[in-house]
């Protein structure tokens, strides 16, 4: 694979953007919205999913969750799949490549194919999910259908899944200037941090010093969001992802018990015994305070603009100050949750100093490099559709 | 009378063998095709709720309770799933139970287990749905039973557990993490590429 230098890309060294705006991309809207529902589906099938085996239990290779699961990464792989077709074909009657579709023009398979770079990783995890999941039917055969998380087939499914997505903020990133751009970049971060604490799930138990789930939380939260102010460069950016999130998780957590009992009441299966009112699993692990953060992530950014702090160490201490609060939050989150005193949906709560000093370290060490990375990772993303940076502000 | 006009050089392809566009995407849309209906021909054994069949039963004495412990395959392996049933002698009206089960590798009265609950897929006994043991070895499954005949306990002591079925598990974790490595490999080429440290001023920090 090899990125096209032609006349679209623009980096270091290379020429200059045009001046005149760009045009309105109505195909460009809708592969990349078709994307990104492809990716909302995936997020709310394994939901469903994991609330269908902690109530009912029962699994089949085609319950109406997985097929929701295998539906999400055919929509979101079939629209990439079109999008790289139809650049492929405009670079052959000769129509220059806009890279604000999708991004910066990559030659694959030789020059066989000319796939923006959004659609092409947003594809290849759909292409991929398809062969893991072929692999875990290998391993269902074997194993059985132990419904665990964390099998090597599972992980990989997921981690396809979020490549998807990864693929789906490059697109939108890409399309920043335009209205619509902004909109899905704003809506397809929060998808993509719902979802990494699934994967993350799966280095559970490998360290008994950091906690996993916490690490990856206050990692990818942090990292996406900041990721998404600094790229976009607009006032209450942090805060509209975090505000969106909120959303995601308030309908996750109406939605994946509501559709696991109204299925199994449909195909007449009873509910466990002994279910404990338990909060939704998978929603339950989002954090509930990310508003809190986004807040102070927002407030430094700004301070930190005003003020000219240096950009070399302003995203770090950002995303340390962000990744504390976050860290705090979560213990406060699981304190709710399990009650305190024991009297909570999820057990006694085990909050002591030394949880609090752990997770201030933890929270202070993965936020700052979630704020290191972020600011790359939007460096990175304006440097794959150059031609807009002078838009959106 | 045709009048031959200069064409303008056409590239040359990059190799003399290169297919069509249209045969290529052809051909991937061919193999997606296949993935996908080799998935669907190899499932319908999945499509259906399996219903549970016991291979194997071990006799437990929990107190003034006979309790029948079945299992829907045996022997047993490492991480491979299964139904396990729990039949206390004169069915479950007016009992409660709870089970612990401990194994290889847990420590300082680590256990796995719960509440006893009816089987999802066969109500008229205690037992697990598709769960799996982690580890070979030794392991032991303790039950306390409430009943009219007040509390009792008992333990299933030996049940072994052999070695996990298929390849090593390493070679299971390599191939299923070659996405991230493919994904690290792709953040390597586009960091080196573009080297973000020295362009933080064009996202304006």
């Amino acid at each position: 694979m090899d990125s096209v230098h032609a006349p679209t890309l623009t980096g270091p060294g290379q020429p200059s953007p045009p001046d005149h705006p760009p045009r309105p991309q109505p195909a460009g809207a809708a592969g990349a919205y078709t994307v990104l529902a492809g990716t909302l589906m995936s997020l709310v099938g394994v939901s469903w999913d994991v609330q269908w085996h902690v109530d009912v239990g029962p699994d089949t290779f085609f319950t109406l969750s997985h097929l929701m699961l295998y539906c999400g990464s055919a929509i979101a792989g079939i629209a990439s799949l079109v999008m790289v077709l139809r650049a492929t074909f405009a670079g052959r009657v000769g129509r220059p490549a806009d890279p604000t579709v999708g991004g910066s023009p990559v030659r694959v398979f030789g020059g066989t194919f000319t796939a923006p770079l959004g659609y092409l990783v947003a594809g290849t995890g759909a292409a991929l999910f398809l062969l893991y999941g072929l692999m875990d039917l290998w391993w269902h055969s074997l194993y059985g259908f132990d419904a665990v998380l964390n099998s090597p087939p599972h992980v990989a499914l997921f981690i396809s899944i979020s490549l998807t997505m990864v693929g789906s903020v490059i697109v939108f990133a890409a399309a920043r200037a335009q209205r619509w751009g902004r909109i899905g970049l704003v809506v397809s971060i929060p998808v993509l941090i719902t979802f990494t604490p699934i994967t993350t799930n799966a280095f559970n138990g490998v360290s008994p010093a950091i906690d996993p789930q916490l690490a990856g939380t206050v990692l990818f939260a942090v990292c996406f969001i900041l990721m998404g102010g600094i790229t976009l460069r607009r006032r209450g950016v942090a805060l509209s992802i975090a505000a969106v999130l909120g959303v995601m998780q308030l309908f996750l957590w109406w939605f994946s018990p509501w559709a696991a009992k109204a299925y199994a009441a449909h195909v007449g299966l009873p509910l466990r015994d002994n279910l404990r009112h338990m909060p939704p699993q998978l929603p339950s692990g989002i954090p509930m305070f990310m508003l809190a953060a986004a807040l102070v992530i927002e407030a430094l950014l700004r301070l930190g603009r005003r003020r000219g702090w240096s950009g070399r160490w302003l995203p770090q201490l950002t995303g340390a100050v962000g990744g504390v609060v976050l860290s705090f939050s979560m213990l406060v989150q699981t304190s709710m949750l399990r009650g305190g005193a024991g009297a909570g949906p999820m057990g006694p709560s085990t909050t002591s100093a030394t949880t609090v000093l752990t997770d201030a370290i933890l929270g202070l060490a993965f936020g700052a490099l979630a704020g290191y990375l972020a600011a790359r990772f939007a460096v990175l993303l304006h440097l794959n559709a150059p031609a807009t940076d002078q838009e959106g502000r | 009378m045709h009048l031959r006009t200069p064409l303008p050089p056409r590239p040359r392809p990059a190799r003399t063998t290169r297919r069509p566009l249209k045969h290529r995407a052809r051909v991937l849309l061919l193999a997606l095709c296949t993935i996908g209906a080799t998935i669907l021909v190899s499932a319908p054994s999945a499509q259906a709720y399996a219903p549970v069949e016991i291979v194997h039963t071990e006799q437990v004495q929990v107190g003034p309770y006979h309790l029948t412990v079945g299992f829907s395959k045996w022997p047993l392996r490492a991480m491979q799933s299964l139904d396990f049933t729990f039949a206390p002698d004169g069915g479950l009206t007016g009992k409660s139970g709870i089970l612990s089960m401990t194994g290889p590798g847990m420590q300082g009265g680590m256990h796995m287990g719960g509440p006893l609950s009816r089987h999802p897929r066969k109500r008229d006994v205690w037992g697990l749905d598709v769960r799996s043991l982690s580890t070979a070895g030794q392991w032991s499954f303790t039950f306390t039973i409430n009943g009219p005949h007040g509390q009792g306990t008992g333990t299933l002591d030996n049940i072994t557990i052999l070695a996990q079925p298929g390849p090593p598990l390493a070679l299971s974790w390599t191939l299923c993490t070659l996405p991230v490595i493919g994904l690290i490999a792709f953040l390597v080429v586009a960091w080196r590429r573009h080297r973000p440290s020295r362009h933080l001023t064009v996202v304006g920090i």
